[in-house]
């Protein structure tokens, strides 16, 4: 799978999760006068939201990785940071909403089509922060939340706008909220996907065997390689590795990578070596696996 | 700086009805306390038909109701209630005067030379009996007058002495600086109040009507240029910082038309005090009035809407009045749907079904049979980028005859490379014509292995058998 099909594969997952996550949004939203507070309200619904869309995004390693088991806990996991980011994003977003919404209200005369779509646009980019997040803690990584941020912030702003427009020049169209958290979805997607390129310094590509084709982005200061799945670059199928057998630091922005597992030979352009550092078009050579550095 | 976004926003109606001696205004709705508490805080008056503040009825009087929509409204149990909470916790005061021509005659706009028949004077005095009045070590007093041209003396602060000092600097303007803009003025005078926080109030005293200096000299203002200020200006600023207009009315023949509807979009009242003589009375009336306000607090409801109304109701041995206003109560969800349906389930259903299918897709890689792969060309591209190696003899290279053509790359020979195929061992080996290279190391020929990269004249190829590979594991 190359960098293009994850990145499709993560945007289908941000359209799938905001799918998902409509019926049950509709659901909490229609019971809305029955809950004791807005707190409690809000707190259930952006909870329910925020798992349903983490959990499809915590998939999206286990899927692009083609590592199999890991699908169920990356899915659960997100789920719980999920509901935790999208509690939170619930209750800060309607926070902004109120305090926008108010000062809007009294600046400008027109409720409809200037207040309501603005402090809704605000809203729901905070609440597109915190969902977008979610995936980035679920790993750990810095950049990704960076990432998450971004998009969650973009997606929320044109989701929230889409949401309010959709219902104001459709009278009577009852999928507006689908659009709005679809878009929510697809943007978080699209940013995992498209920051990371720009963020990374440079790509893996395995060249045979199992996971022939697959390329990982370089995005993190520190880049596990081994048959473990707990690493970045998890090359389960590969059995003569170790379960971590190399790593790939980078040092004074330039990528180092290093065995870490001697009975294991590995070359770097047919030479052997312990460390090196890596520059674009080399070929590593560890055990069966054979990688290519190359170019995001 | 903390502010406080009073959320309360047009004062629907001030029900009072002229027949009944009671009047209930509602003058701030503080919603800040809604999403973590629930709570909702107003701040009402009564006054009966003297003017005069009720500040001693009990919290049965009041009842406290809300709607979704305007017509249906649910009574709400009281969860808080403070008499003279204004009194309690301090009230800031702005006194906006206005010193245009005008006030430097008598009462009757008749002109004068002695200062003591003068309105300006009388409004001065009253403005040292209000200072005076002052016993609350909490209330602020600021002091702002305009013309003109908008000056501020004093911000609102504990020091009262200093403004009744203030008030000798205020002397009589020039022609040019004559005019009124008192929609300007307010809407200035509001942001005076920037980091104050509590009961806020700005008592403006004016003689005459809005009477901008752009629009009747055609020339620009001096400080505004040409731009004109409307009184939904000065509502809307004033109700943004949660400041409270009063306006006395000091004139004898026109009172601005809008002070009225500004003051009462901003919770506050207009009086009248022409000929002088009650001016004291009215800067003393007000006062009471802010002090004497009661904090109601009530636990509001869920119910759906983008605004909510917020009725109070004040209730003394018979007398009765409401006061409506709203608070923006949309959710960052919007509201729901008229009803639901069964078919909902569907994209629940179908999001984790295609998941299901995604996670299916491609997990494994079937053996393939021999190839070459172009990763990546430095300059040309290749016609196939994926080639499977099927003939004995494969060639690479730059010509139209080749198997695998890379097109536009100079550096590419006609045929650079070629990949020979050995059926005794089923091996594939690669001989250059040109110069090539092999895992970045040049050779000139080379057994190879699945996942070998070989470079032909800038062009990026791997060598894969998968079959090959699974034999020699055998």
């Amino acid at each position: 799978m190359t960098t293009v099909s994850s990145r499709l594969i993560i945007l289908a997952l941000g359209f799938l999760g905001g799918l998902a996550a409509w019926p049950a949004a509709e659901l909490i939203l229609y019971s809305q006068g029955a809950f004791p507070s807005y707190l409690a309200f809000l707190s259930l619904l952006g909870a329910v939201v925020g798992a349903l869309m983490g959990a499809f995004f915590g998939s999206a390693e286990g899927i692009t990785s083609r590592i199999r088991n890991r699908i169920p806990a990356g899915l659960l996991l997100g789920a719980l940071v999920g509901c935790i980011g999208g509690a939170l994003g619930a209750l800060v977003g309607q926070a902004a909403l109120w305090l926008i919404g108010g000062i809007f209200l009294l600046s400008y005369r027109d409720m409809q089509w200037v207040v309501l779509p603005v402090s809704r646009a605000i809203g729901w980019a905070v609440l597109g922060v915190f969902v977008g997040a979610g995936e980035g803690c679920r790993s750990l990584s810095p950049k990704k939340i960076a990432v998450g941020v971004l998009g969650g912030f973009l997606g929320g702003m044109v989701g929230g706008f889409a949401l309010e427009y959709s219902r104001l020049l459709l009278p009577g169209f009852a999928l507006f909220r689908l659009v709005g958290l679809v878009i929510l979805g697809l943007a978080i997607g699209f940013f995992y996907g498209l920051i990371e390129q720009g963020m990374s310094f440079g790509v893996l590509r395995i060249l045979a065997g199992e996971l022939k084709g697959k390329e990982f982005f370089l995005t993190e200061r520190r880049i596990r390689i081994g048959r473990s799945p707990r690493n970045e670059i998890a090359l389960p199928a590969y059995d003569d590795l170790a379960d971590l057998q190399a790593d790939i630091r980078v040092r004074k922005g330039e990528p180092v990578i290093t065995n870490l597992d001697p009975s294991v030979t590995m070359l770097v352009n047919e030479e052997k070596v312990k460390e090196r550092k890596l520059k674009l078009g080399d070929v590593i050579k560890i055990g069966s696996a054979r990688i290519f550095y190359k170019y995001g | 700086m903390t502010r406080c976004f009073f959320l309360g926003v047009f004062l629907l109606s001030v029900a009072a009805g002229a027949a009944s001696a009671l009047t209930i205004s509602l003058s701030q709705i503080d919603s800040s306390g809604l999403l973590l508490s629930q709570r909702v805080n107003a701040y009402v008056s009564v006054t009966d038909d003297q003017g005069e503040p009720l500040t001693s009825l009990q919290q049965d009087a009041f009842t406290v109701s809300e709607s979704a929509d305007g017509v249906h409204y649910a009574k709400l149990p009281v969860i808080a209630f403070e008499p003279s909470a204004g009194a309690n916790r301090g009230i800031s005061f702005l006194l906006v005067i206005d010193n245009s021509g005008s006030m430097y005659d008598t009462p009757d706009s008749k002109p004068t030379t002695d200062p003591a028949k003068m309105k300006i004077t009388r409004a001065k005095e009253a403005v040292r009996a209000f200072l005076a009045s002052m016993t609350n070590p909490q209330d602020k007093v600021g002091l702002v007058v305009f013309n003109t041209r908008y000056r501020l003396l004093a911000r609102p602060s504990t020091d009262r002495e200093r403004v009744a000092s203030l008030l000798d600097q205020i002397t009589k303007p020039v022609p040019d600086e004559a005019y009124t803009e008192l929609y300007g003025t307010l809407k200035l005078a509001s942001q005076e109040f920037a980091g104050v926080s509590g009961r806020k109030a700005i008592i403006v005293l004016s003689d005459g009507e809005n009477f901008p200096y752009f629009t009747h000299t055609g020339k620009p203002h001096p400080d505004y240029g040409t731009r004109v200020f409307t009184y939904p200006e000065s509502i809307v600023a004033n109700q943004e910082e949660g400041v409270t207009v009063y306006g006395i009315d000091f004139g004898v023949e026109v009172m601005d038309k809008n002070l009225r509807t500004i003051a009462q979009e901003t919770g506050g009242k207009t009086f009248e005090a022409a000929r002088g003589e009650d001016l004291n009375g009215v800067y003393a009336a007000i006062h009471r009035q802010v002090a004497g306000e009661y904090l109601i607090g009530y636990r509001a409801t869920t119910t759906p809407a983008e605004k909510k109304f917020v009725q109070l109701s004040v209730n003394d041995a018979g007398k009765e009045s409401t006061a409506t206003r709203f608070y923006f109560s949309s959710i960052v969800f919007g509201l729901p749907l008229h009803s639901l349906s069964v078919v909902l389930i569907i994209p629940f259903v179908l999001g984790f079904a295609l998941l299901w299918l995604l996670t299916l897709l491609k997990l494994e890689r079937r053996p393939g049979p021999a190839n070459l792969e172009v990763l990546q060309t430095r300059i040309g591209h290749p016609v196939t980028r994926v080639l499977p190696l099927s003939a004995t003899k494969t060639v690479i290279g730059g010509s139209a005859s080749a198997d695998l053509t890379i097109v536009g790359a100079p550096q590419v020979r006609q045929e650079h490379a070629t990949i020979l195929f050995d059926p005794k061992d089923k091996s594939y080996t690669v001989v250059g014509s040109g110069d090539i290279t092999v895992n970045n190391q040049p050779v000139k020929t080379r057994k190879l292995e699945p996942g070998d990269v070989i470079d032909v004249g800038g062009a990026t190829i791997v060598f894969d058998d998968s079959k090959d590979r699974k034999q020699e594991k055998k």
